[in-house]
């Protein structure tokens, strides 16, 4: 029972940070139907560069942060323009950019390693100590990282709700010939998108990288798994990617519990399976085109 | 076939491949050194793989990212095979093309007949992912991460020679296969419902049989590929599932030319061969493919085989120009 409860937990902290992670996915899929395939080394390269700032240049974490999320969402618009927004206008896209950015996944994966080193590397903890309620054991630490997802999505949904951008972001993801039609500007919009989520996968990479090992090799999984849970919470659905990911979360630790953490591959590539048979278009997704 | 349509069919693509099929056949009598005589095993094994990749994501138009998976079933049950219950390879590569050609259709064909193609792209890559950690699982059965030695040969006292020939013969008849399935009816119907799926599905094409048929014939062309593999190189483990065999495979396809008959071919060639250079580069290799990757997807998407049609018609334009010209 005591590990059960503990499982649970230990499944809502790790569905928190998935939720963190996939967010990115969803931002970019859901305005401009473009599944970011380098989505893990983005996470990644975000997490590497503030570990850089923090150890080199000592400036402290929330200033590593800034300048890591500024860098980040330059980059994300930089990729936009000069490569994605080229094969967009191709009438092969969906496939052209996933091979693109899969190379370009392996490129900036394989650059890292050259540049940092395949030693694991620490993000340090924010927190220390935990907390024992009853039998349950919980860093404050991952306190901290439920309640830093909890901050982030709520920023995310008033930006979306209440800037303009925002909006736009949301009018293109609703019907891209309805926003041309009333003259946005969707080059524009898809170059802040880039940003903006390339900006939210590198904050999600430094949380992760406090609670998991930090390698430029480990962007994969988290960028599989992301797919699996924008999947189930529906592509577009920043909501639904929260709930696939907490759900996901908590099967994925219950799964290691009774059965062994070599199983959890196989076990996402059935849970994928599975909801792509039963509901393609996720739990909130509205869409399956 | 009368003289003058034989000189109509000496193109110069006729003419290269002849001399090319003269020259692998007879490479190892005139002295072919070991070493060589290995990349050419290697490349017609990654031919088959690449050609039939090409068949389901070039010609089909399926995004299919875990072939190198149909690759490891066939290879790890024909060896398992061989190695455990003694059976001939002979026996024993057709069972594993046969279940990797089951276990394809069934867990990815049969899903991915409802599925978008980005859909199929992360379940194809889930599945060849989901591998390594099965196989490392299974230990007793499939030597996990070490995995499978000394598998038997053909026939003892198998040499480099033997294999060679026996690789070309399977590349051959693979490539044959290949070639009859794009020229027919079923091939035509492959293209139809990747160009447009509604249109070729209002005329009849079915698009489950289609897709299946495609999944099927892949993945049993890739897992004989990998059963001949095991048994000309003798062993296989999880590495061969990792991201640089698997980048290696995709960057033929890319660039000899998706969806070309030649392409994968081209493209395997270059690879295998040229793979030398890539190992010059050391710790950079992977960062060259990825970059390479890029660049033909962004500047060269129909790969070497379009390059080779662009010059064709150069060529053509420019002969056709000299002809027609006046003064002459």
């Amino acid at each position: 029972m005591e590990s059960l409860v503990n499982a649970l937990v230990s499944g809502l902290v790790s569905g928190s940070l998935y939720a963190l992670m996939a967010l990115g996915l969803t931002i970019i899929y859901g305005v401009s139907r473009v599944f970011n395939f380098g989505h893990g080394i983005v996470a990644v390269i975000g997490a590497y560069i503030t570990w850089l700032f923090l150890t080199s240049v000592d400036v402290g974490l929330v200033p590593s942060l800034l300048i890591s999320l500024l860098i980040m969402s330059l980059f994300g618009w930089v990729i936009y323009r000069l490569t994605i927004s080229p094969l967009l206008k191709k009438p092969n896209w969906e496939f052209s950019t996933v091979l693109f950015m899969l190379g370009l996944g392996i490129l900036l994966e394989n650059v890292t390693l050259q540049l940092f080193g395949p030693r694991v590397k620490a993000m340090p903890e924010f927190l220390e100590g935990s907390l024992k309620l009853g039998f349950v054991r919980i860093n404050w630490h991952e306190v901290g990282l439920i309640l830093v997802t909890v901050v982030t999505v709520v920023i995310l949904n008033i930006f979306f709700k209440h800037t303009w951008m925002g909006q736009a972001m949301r009018a293109v993801a609703q019907s891209i010939a309805g926003a041309r039609v009333v003259g946005m500007d969707i080059e524009r919009i898809f170059g802040y998108t880039f940003g903006l989520a390339f900006a939210v996968t590198g904050f999600s990479g430094v949380i992760l990288g406090t609670k998991y090992y930090m390698t430029p090799h480990i962007g994969w999984e988290w960028m599989i798994k992301g797919f699996v849970i924008v999947s189930l919470g529906g592509l577009g659905s920043t909501t639904g990617a929260i709930y696939a990911a907490v759900i996901l979360g908590t099967v994925e630790a219950l799964a290691t519990l009774y059965l062994g953490a070599i199983w959890v591959w196989p076990i996402w590539f059935t849970l994928f399976v599975i909801i792509l048979l039963i509901r393609p278009q996720g739990i909130l997704g509205g869409r399956v085109t | 076939m009368d003289f003058v349509t034989f000189l109509k069919k000496l193109t110069w693509r006729n003419v290269v491949v002849a001399l090319a099929f003269v020259f692998t056949v007879l490479y190892p009598l005139i002295g072919g050194k070991s070493y060589t005589l290995h990349l050419f095993i290697l490349f017609f094994i990654w031919g088959v793989v690449a050609a039939s990749w090409n068949l389901l994501m070039g010609y089909a138009g399926i995004s299919s990212l875990g072939n190198i998976g149909f690759l490891a079933i066939g290879g790890y049950v024909s060896g398992i095979l061989a190695k455990s219950l003694d059976l001939s390879p002979w026996v024993t590569i057709p069972i594993g093309g046969i279940t990797s050609m089951v276990l394809v259709t069934l867990l990815l064909g049969l899903p991915a007949l409802r599925l978008k193609g980005i859909y199929i792209a992360l379940l194809t890559l889930i599945f060849a992912d989901s591998l390594p950690s099965i196989l490392t699982q299974t230990r007793d059965v499939t030597g996990g991460s070490m995995g499978l030695h000394d598998i038997p040969p053909f026939f003892s006292g198998m040499g480099k020679i033997h294999a060679y020939y026996i690789c070309f013969v399977v590349f051959l008849i693979a490539q044959y296969i290949i070639y009859r399935v794009v020229h027919s009816s079923t091939g035509l119907a492959f293209v139809a419902l990747r160009d447009s799926e509604h249109f070729a599905a209002s005329l009849g094409v079915n698009r489950f049989k289609e897709r299946l048929k495609v999944f099927a014939l892949s993945s049993f062309l890739t897992g004989i590929a990998g059963g001949f593999y095991v048994h000309s190189l003798g062993d296989i483990s999880p590495t061969t599932l990792a991201i640089e065999p698997f980048l290696l495979a995709i960057t033929m396809m890319e660039l000899g030319g998706m969806g070309t008959f030649f392409g994968p071919i081209l493209g395997s060639a270059i690879i295998v061969f040229g793979g030398e250079f890539l190992r010059l580069a050391g710790t950079l290799r992977l960062s060259l493919l990825g970059g390479l990757i890029c660049v033909i997807v962004l500047f060269f998407p129909g790969g070497l085989m379009q390059l080779v049609e662009q010059l064709e018609d150069w060529v053509q334009k420019r002969i056709g120009r000299k002809r027609s010209s006046p003064a002459t």
